[in-house]
């Protein structure tokens, strides 16, 4: 035990002294307090700018013989408040030009009520107009043919304009609301496990090569070496992940007045506390047992530069349970069959089952399953680990094959 | 103070490393621990360390059977290495605290053995910034500074200065003066006969040769002449095979049997102008090549 708290310390001590370590914390907390900051400095610039509109980009609209151009225009500015719409004659080659030399944005040159051709310069992926422009035709046409029935503009402008409410409520998880925070916990959690993961994995063959594992070997267990470094860069993780999340939270609740409530980043720091605890537990076991079988391929390595292909089959686990999880959680559907399996697989439910609970409702012994077979599996892994480690740290040259490393435990 | 091994016998799959390996060492005299490239050292000591567990045998230290990375135990291997990004007090502190000693007294034993060995200036540094004999001297601290009662020294003069050298070499004395036990494993033979009483070579894992040097000298057989003369070539005629040319010129003559030296020492210096003849005293060297110089495994 002395021995484990004696590696434990040196470990998380190398961790802190490590510049990189703490450059990219730092940068992190730097880079997340300016985002924090920037709704209050930019509101704090923003006083006395200009008049919203002056820059609005402009959309061209050129209606066809015997439309009614003014009507045209209220509907596409109704349809498209952040532009300056303007309407005129049709004119193909001038239209082009205005478009391609960036006097305009876009253009919607109407052959009829129900027909028009859309012309911009580049079509982004994510572009809508064209939707929002049938909505408006639509509405035109729709006008044109009431008032042709003899109903007064007035009437027609009317029951067009009915709108319908609505209310939602969700008695389980609001998946809308619940997405960024999930998506931000996971993609934090598989970032720690594969940066630190790796960290574990070349700390161990960078000693091995070092030939500094000749002495470690005499000196101390293999067990208590390992542990010490997992625990350690376990440790180390959460620290950095918890200063990273303080001072974003601190952040957060200094300028909490510049977000909207219901907004991406505020729903982040409304996320039940239960959910924290989950996470919490999760991120533990979930670092744990990937971070044993890191150190263990790093005992197996005889060189740092063989870590990335030994520790390719289990990077690629933990890839594959990421994919699955995003998958599922952007289908809209956590609780598909892939992801049931996956909640009580141990590589893979600490991810799995996290977005689970997060995003939809799991009762409480399913949650209770996964974590006791995590636990029994983090004892067991971290078992069949540390046979590995003393194993391992004492073959040199090509990387063992598996079948070499079970005949060597077994042996020892 | 007693370190004994017991009959050890360990095997890596099929291929048996070490077979029936005894010995003892007492405290207050130096043991050396001779053997080609892969006759077994390595393995014996990992052995003695509690690396790995023999598969049959035991190693005892005073009585009592010694477990896992034993405290009272200092190792210098072959293979030196420690953290060369590290700071040098840091990594001596780290691996004194390993064999259990508070901080304190860690901080304490290492400055004096930086001390000891001119490197305290050093201190600070980070150990790719030294020299490979500096480095050397400081892997040698994280052996000793723990003050432990076994010392095992694999190859220690190698990569020494001569006034490094020297420099080790009183610390190895003093240390056998305090009553250790020292284990050498070392090739070069000079620093085995200077220091070591007792040795044992490996030879494909079993033990070849072992006890006192001073008896194994004694022992060896003194069937051989050594001649100085000008008439070599004569002397090399006259003599056929049983005469051949050592290394210096001077020539090596077999007798039939120890009990023929005296007749034959009187015959050579009646028949021939000898500048001088003596019985063969054999060095260290030749009787490990003797003893050890089987194929390698």
């Amino acid at each position: 035990m002395k021995q484990f708290t004696t590696i434990l310390r040196f470990e998380l001590e190398n961790y802190f002294k490590n510049k990189i370590f703490l450059g990219i914390t730092l940068i992190l907390v730097a880079l997340i307090a300016g985002i924090m900051f920037f709704p209050r400095l930019s509101a704090g610039f923003g006083k006395g700018a200009e008049p919203v509109g002056k820059d609005q980009p402009v959309m061209l609209v050129m209606p066809a013989e015997g439309m009614d151009a003014d009507a045209v225009r209220a509907a596409f500015a109704e349809a498209f408040p952040g532009y300056q719409v303007q309407t005129g004659e049709q004119d193909a080659d001038g239209m082009r030009t205005r478009i391609t030399s960036g006097q305009a944005e876009c253009a919607f040159v109407l052959e009829s009520l129900t027909s028009y051709t859309y012309y911009v310069n580049n079509l982004s992926m994510q572009d809508s107009k064209t939707s929002r422009a049938d909505e408006a035709m639509q509405k035109l046409y729709r006008m044109d043919a009431m008032m042709e029935s003899g109903i007064s503009a007035e009437t027609a402008g009317q029951i067009l304009a009915v709108g319908i409410e609505h209310r939602t409520e969700s008695l389980g998880k609001d998946q809308g609301e619940n997405f960024f925070y999930t998506y931000l916990m996971i993609v934090a959690l598989y970032m720690v496990i594969i940066l630190y993961g790796q960290m574990v994995a070349t700390n161990v063959a960078a000693e091995k090569s070092s030939r500094a594992m000749e002495l470690l070997i005499t000196s101390a267990e293999p067990v208590s070496m390992m542990f010490g470094k997992v625990m350690a860069s376990c440790l180390a993780g959460l620290l950095q992940l918890a200063v990273i999340f303080g001072s974003a939270c601190l952040c957060f609740n200094l300028n909490r007045a510049y977000f909207e409530d219901g907004s991406i980043i505020s729903s982040v720091f409304d996320m039940p506390l239960s959910l924290l605890v989950y996470m919490l537990v999760f991120f533990i076991l979930g670092f744990l047992i990937y971070a044993f079988l890191f150190g263990a391929i790093g005992s197996t390595a005889s060189k740092v530069e063989d870590i990335n292909t030994s520790s390719m089959p289990l990077t690629l686990l933990l890839v594959a349970a990421f994919m699955v999880v995003m998958f599922s959680m952007t289908g809209g559907s956590v609780d598909n069959p892939a992801m049931l399996v996956f909640s009580y697989l141990p590589f893979t439910s600490p991810i799995a089952m996290f977005a689970r609970i997060a995003m939809s409702t799991v009762p409480f012994y399913e949650t209770a399953l996964s974590i006791a077979v995590l636990v029994v599996s983090v004892f067991g892994i971290g078992v069949v680990a540390a046979k590995i480690y003393r194993v391992g740290v004492l073959l040199y040259g090509t990387p063992p094959r598996i079948t070499s490393i079970l005949k060597a435990i077994r042996r020892a | 103070m007693k370190l004994e091994l017991k009959g050890i016998q360990k095997s890596f799959g099929e291929k048996k490393v070490l077979q029936d390996i005894s010995f003892s060492a007492e405290g207050g005299g130096a043991f050396g621990l001779l053997g080609r490239n892969g006759a077994g050292k390595t393995t014996t000591i990992r052995i003695l360390m509690g690396v790995f567990p023999p598969d049959e045998g035991e190693v005892v230290f005073d009585g009592s059977p010694i477990g896992p990375a034993p405290s009272g135990m200092g190792y210098l291997p072959e293979e030196r290495g420690l953290y060369p990004k590290k700071k040098i007090l840091d990594q001596l502190v780290y691996f004194a605290r390993l064999k259990g000693m508070g901080r304190q007294d860690a901080v304490r034993a290492v400055n004096n053995w930086l001390e000891r060995l001119d490197m305290t200036e050093y201190r600070s540094k980070r150990l790719d910034t030294l020299s490979k004999g500096n480095q050397q001297k400081i892997q040698l601290i994280t052996a000793l500074a723990h003050d432990p009662q076994v010392i095992i020294l694999d190859e220690p003069f190698s990569g020494l200065d001569p006034v490094n050298a020297m420099l080790l070499k009183d610390v190895v004395k003093e240390e056998i003066a305090r009553g250790k036990i020292l284990l050498f494993s070392s090739h070069q033979m000079n620093y085995i006969e200077e220091f070591c009483d007792r040795i044992a070579i490996l030879n494909q894992g079993r033990i070849a040769l072992q006890g006192s040097l001073h008896d194994i000298r004694r022992n060896y057989v003194r069937d051989r002449l050594v001649v100085h003369a000008e008439c070599r070539e004569k002397i090399m005629a006259d003599l056929g095979d049983c005469c051949t040319s050592g290394e210096k010129g001077e020539l090596l003559i077999r007798l039939d049997s120890p009990e023929d030296k005296q007749r034959m020492m009187r015959l050579l210096t009646e028949k021939y102008n000898l500048d001088g003849i003596r019985v063969f005293e054999p060095s260290l060297n030749d009787i490990f090549v003797e003893y050890a110089g089987g194929p390698e495994s």
